[in-house]
């Protein structure tokens, strides 16, 4: 009986947001064979790249409570190692993206032991501003990274199909690595310092480490991103890194929900397929999730995805009890 | 060599003297009760033993180490234990993980963690709310709860800082048994606590400080009918 009591709680919900979240991304697996046009097939890759992202930031924010506002600029991190490489040293992506995980995890490295004692606003400003240095930087160097006219990155595929396989099949493996490291102790220590940074510590709690870990993993998965986009895109400019794309990241996150596994990946397809459709009424796209935004964290703080687990619970709670009533 | 040893520690804040050249030394296998008026400086010094706080001045050993600046994590790794007088909590975390956290940290297996949280659970009370997020649990429960993962590893020294505070009678006289039930196993304590009732009953030696000096320590009996303590209290009373 004790065996299966600890079973339940957090394991069990775990296990549901894992295969949840392996029918979102088996849903987008299917999806070509529904979409044949390039355009949207397009829009799904790009997606890809922003669940990545959300998943990356969520790791940080949601699971460890670092309200980091560089998720962008880790991204253009990425695009740009990889991008840099090639035109400089015709360097292959078998090169270029492992050294975008590299160099984005050990700037991530970095800057999370920068921060490390800052919290709310000042990690929230240190990061914002670690971010803004980091996009004028490339830039400006104009005789680097072209500036902002861009670079151009070779691609990697010959058909969209490849690159849309060769994105979701490394979303789900980020997606299990999270799993996989969220149920380890690990997960333990990110949340416990996201709820109490000082009762983990009196518990024994690396905090040190562990918070370096989540800046370190999280930087590493969005440089991967920002490398696979970059050479899907085959263009990487110093707007990837805009505060803009920032804020796109959040709003995942937020409605899909902080802290939960499905929650940011499914949102990341939802937010950008509206933002697309959007487009078309200008600059409009950005107010509309930033109200979602607020109205989620105001009213709906496990977004999309607690709304939809309590709607589960509810269905089941009822044929229960009904049968006690009977 | 004793377990723990504070040697003249002080510690100022502005101008105020929370500590003031504080000395006393706990055995191995000692339960002390420490006590003083409000703002006496208790809270201060198990914030120092802890790693929250370190001294202006003086040394703590324990097990004949020097402390002295260690992060808390790692005092508590070397089985330094504490609870908060403002109980602290995780409170977006099931119950059941509040502990895991602790047992994990400290080296358990997962398996061993979930064995001795469960056995804790069930020593306090705390089973039927093992899967509800800490944060729902009522301010009785939480201390039950922070009471219960000092103990996932047995520590070298459990520093409990009013842990009676906002308990019910029928849980206050659990958690005394379970502190009497591990002193009487070998376990070391330092119980800060207003209840003179349950520092009498649980506590063979008192130490009490005023104005952050220690003024009375020994057995807890010769402590409480010693007119220098009843003048603290009664001071304190009057101001
Ligand atoms: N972080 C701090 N900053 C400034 N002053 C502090 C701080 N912590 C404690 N003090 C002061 O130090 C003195 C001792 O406080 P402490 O909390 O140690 O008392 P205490 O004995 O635990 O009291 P109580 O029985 O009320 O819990 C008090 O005057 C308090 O105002
Ligand atoms: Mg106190």
């Amino acid at each position: 009986m004790k065996a299966e009591d600890v079973q339940g709680g957090t394991r069990a919900r775990m296990r549901t947001e894992l295969l949840v979240s392996l029918g979102i991304l088996a849903a987008v697996a299917l999806l070509p064979a529904i979409v044949a046009n390039e355009y949207w097939r397009g829009v799904f890759i790009v997606s890809m790249y922003f669940a990545m992202l959300a998943a990356a930031w969520n790791l940080l924010a949601g699971y460890t409570g670092q309200l980091s506002l560089a998720p962008a600029a880790f991204g253009m991190i990425g695009g740009y190692v990889t991008g840099l490489l090639s035109y400089h040293y015709n360097a292959p992506p078998m090169v270029g993206i492992p050294a975008a995980i590299v160099v984005s995890g050990l700037i991530g490295f970095v800057l999370g032991r920068i921060v490390l004692r800052l919290r709310g606003p000042y990690l929230a400003l240190t990061t914002l501003s670690f971010a803004e240095i980091v996009r004028l930087i490339i830039s400006n160097s104009i005789e680097i990274t072209r500036g902002d006219l861009g670079l151009n990155v070779p691609g990697i595929f010959d058909h969209r199909l490849a690159y849309y396989y060769a994105m979701l099949a490394v979303l789900l493996a980020v997606q299990l690595g999270l799993y996989f490291l969220l149920r380890t102790p690990a997960g333990l220590y990110l949340r416990a310092i996201r709820d109490d940074e000082i009762a983990a510590a009196s518990r024994g709690v690396k905090i040190v480490l562990w918070k370096t870990n989540a800046f370190t993993l999280s930087a590493a998965i969005s440089g991967l991103a920002g490398a696979l986009y970059g050479h899907f895109a085959q263009f990487v400019s110093p707007e990837l890194g805009l505060i803009s794309q920032t804020g796109i990241i959040i709003s995942m996150v937020v409605i899909g929900g902080l802290g939960t596994l499905p929650g940011p990946i499914g949102a990341a397809f939802l937010v950008y397929i509206a933002s697309e459709f959007l487009r078309g009424f200008g600059g409009y796209q950005l107010i509309v999730f930033a109200l979602l935004v607020i109205i989620f964290s105001r009213f709906f703080r496990e977004g999309l995805w607690g709304l939809l687990r309590r709607a589960f619970e509810r269905a089941r709670a009822r044929p229960a009890t009904a049968q006690a009533a009977e | 060599m004793p377990c723990l040893l504070i040697d003249r520690v002080s510690k100022s804040f502005g101008g105020i003297k929370a500590l003031d050249r504080t000395s006393f030394t706990v055995d191995a296998g000692e339960l002390v009760g420490l006590i003083g008026p409000n703002g006496s400086g208790k809270t201060t010094l198990i914030n120092i033993l802890s790693g929250y706080l370190a001294a202006d001045a003086g040394r703590v050993d324990l097990d004949g180490r020097p402390t002295g600046g260690l992060r808390p994590e790692t005092l508590a790794a070397l089985g330094v234990q504490r609870t908060f007088q403002l109980t602290r909590s995780f409170p977006r975390m099931s119950t059941l993980d509040n502990l895991l956290v602790a047992g994990s940290a400290l080296g358990l297996s997962q398996e061993a963690a979930e064995t001795r949280a469960l056995e804790l659970l069930e020593d306090l009370a705390l089973v039927r709310l093992m899967h509800l997020d800490a944060g729902h649990l009522s301010g009785g429960q939480l201390k039950l709860l922070e009471f219960g993962a000092c103990f996932m590893v047995p520590p070298r020294i459990a520093l409990l800082d009013e842990p009676f505070a906002a308990v019910h009678p029928t849980m206050k006289e659990i958690m005394a048994g379970f502190i009497r039930r591990r002193h009487a196993a070998g376990q070391t304590f330092i119980l800060v606590s207003h209840d003179m009732p349950v520092i009498v009953e649980l506590c063979p030696r008192t130490i009490c400080m005023n104005a952050g000096a220690v003024i009375a320590d020994e057995n807890t009996r010769a402590v409480l009918t010693d007119p220098v303590v009843i003048e603290a209290y009664l001071g304190e009373a009057a101001a």
